[in-house]
């Protein structure tokens, strides 16, 4: 299993939607890799799924921007900075493809690199997140 | 070779492992050897620009490298593919990202280059005559080298 639950920030909107972003990482990663099943047959599943991912990724990163809002978060431009590199990131890889490149290496390559961003930005950026949210609760 | 490099690369490194992959690793003997050869199966190469040029050499073994895919995926793997060694490419460069931010406080102002990742052993990464840093890594899933050619500019 891909999520760990050292991953949990301790708030249930935000740590649902990074379990949702796992899983679904870990579904397409489990297509790309499959390789018992020839790529031809494999790739509208993979484009299904990594449109899902790509538009998930978007909903999350809009709604736990607006809730870093909500509670004054004060380094919410450092992380929207951050969630704009991961974007663009993406996007990159979304431009090859539609390019036509939809190639099973490349595939294996932007989900490898999606991974190990997502473990990074999860793991480490939005635990800030928890820490200042327990902070505040101290205070309170 | 300055201890500054050591520590910037040695402690991004086990901030990077214990972050992503739940790992600790300790640090065996430094040696200094000539040149910069790939002394493992799979192998990563970071530039380095800046005020340091250079390079970093990581060098796994396929086991220890998929052990490492495997930690972070969640999946059984058993080849090294495009995916694992674009996972272990990425591993590496954000390995060298902290290293660069650790450097700072040394006062160097380094960026790096793309990681390439090269597969097989033995394979002479710069010229001779010149003396690298090896430093030898110990995790609970095998050894593993980074390698450390950097001059002042």
């Amino acid at each position: 299993m891909m999520w760990k639950d050292k991953y949990r920030i301790g708030v249930d909107l935000i740590d649902d939607q990074h379990i949702e972003l796992f899983k679904r990482l870990s579904e397409f990663i489990k297509i790309v890799q499959d390789k018992e099943r020839p790529w031809e047959d494999r790739l509208d599943n993979v484009k299904e799924t990594m449109e899902f991912m790509k538009d998930y990724v978007v909903f999350h990163f809009d709604d736990e921007e607006e809730y870093q809002k909500s509670i004054g978060y004060p380094d919410i431009e450092i992380h929207k900075e951050a969630h704009r590199v991961f974007k663009e990131g993406v996007n990159d890889y979304v431009k090859i493809f539609e390019q036509g490149e939809f190639t099973e290496e490349k595939l294996q390559e932007f989900s490898a690199k999606l991974m190990t961003w997502l473990i990074m930005h999860v793991g480490k950026m939005d635990q800030k997140i928890g820490e200042y949210v327990n902070s505040k609760e101290v205070e309170a | 070779m300055k201890a500054e490099y050591v520590n910037s690369f040695y402690g991004a490194t086990q901030d990077v492992f214990r972050l992503m992959l739940d790992l600790p690793v300790e640090k065996g003997d430094l040696k200094v050897i000539e040149g910069m050869v790939c002394s493992k199966e799979t192998n990563i190469l970071l530039g380095i620009t800046g005020d340091l040029k250079g390079s970093i050499l990581f060098g796994f073994k396929n086991n220890t490298a998929l052990e490492m895919v495997k930690i972070m995926s969640g999946m059984e793997l058993n080849e090294i593919d495009n995916f694992v060694s674009s996972a272990l490419g990425e591993v590496a460069n954000i390995i060298g990202g902290n290293a660069v931010t650790n450097l700072t406080s040394y006062d160097y102002i380094c960026d790096i280059t793309p990681p390439q990742v090269i597969v097989g052993e033995y394979k002479s990464m710069s010229a001779a005559n010149k003396k690298s840093l090896l430093i030898p890594l110990k995790t609970d899933i095998g050894e593993f080298d980074v390698n450390i050619f950097l001059v002042e500019k």
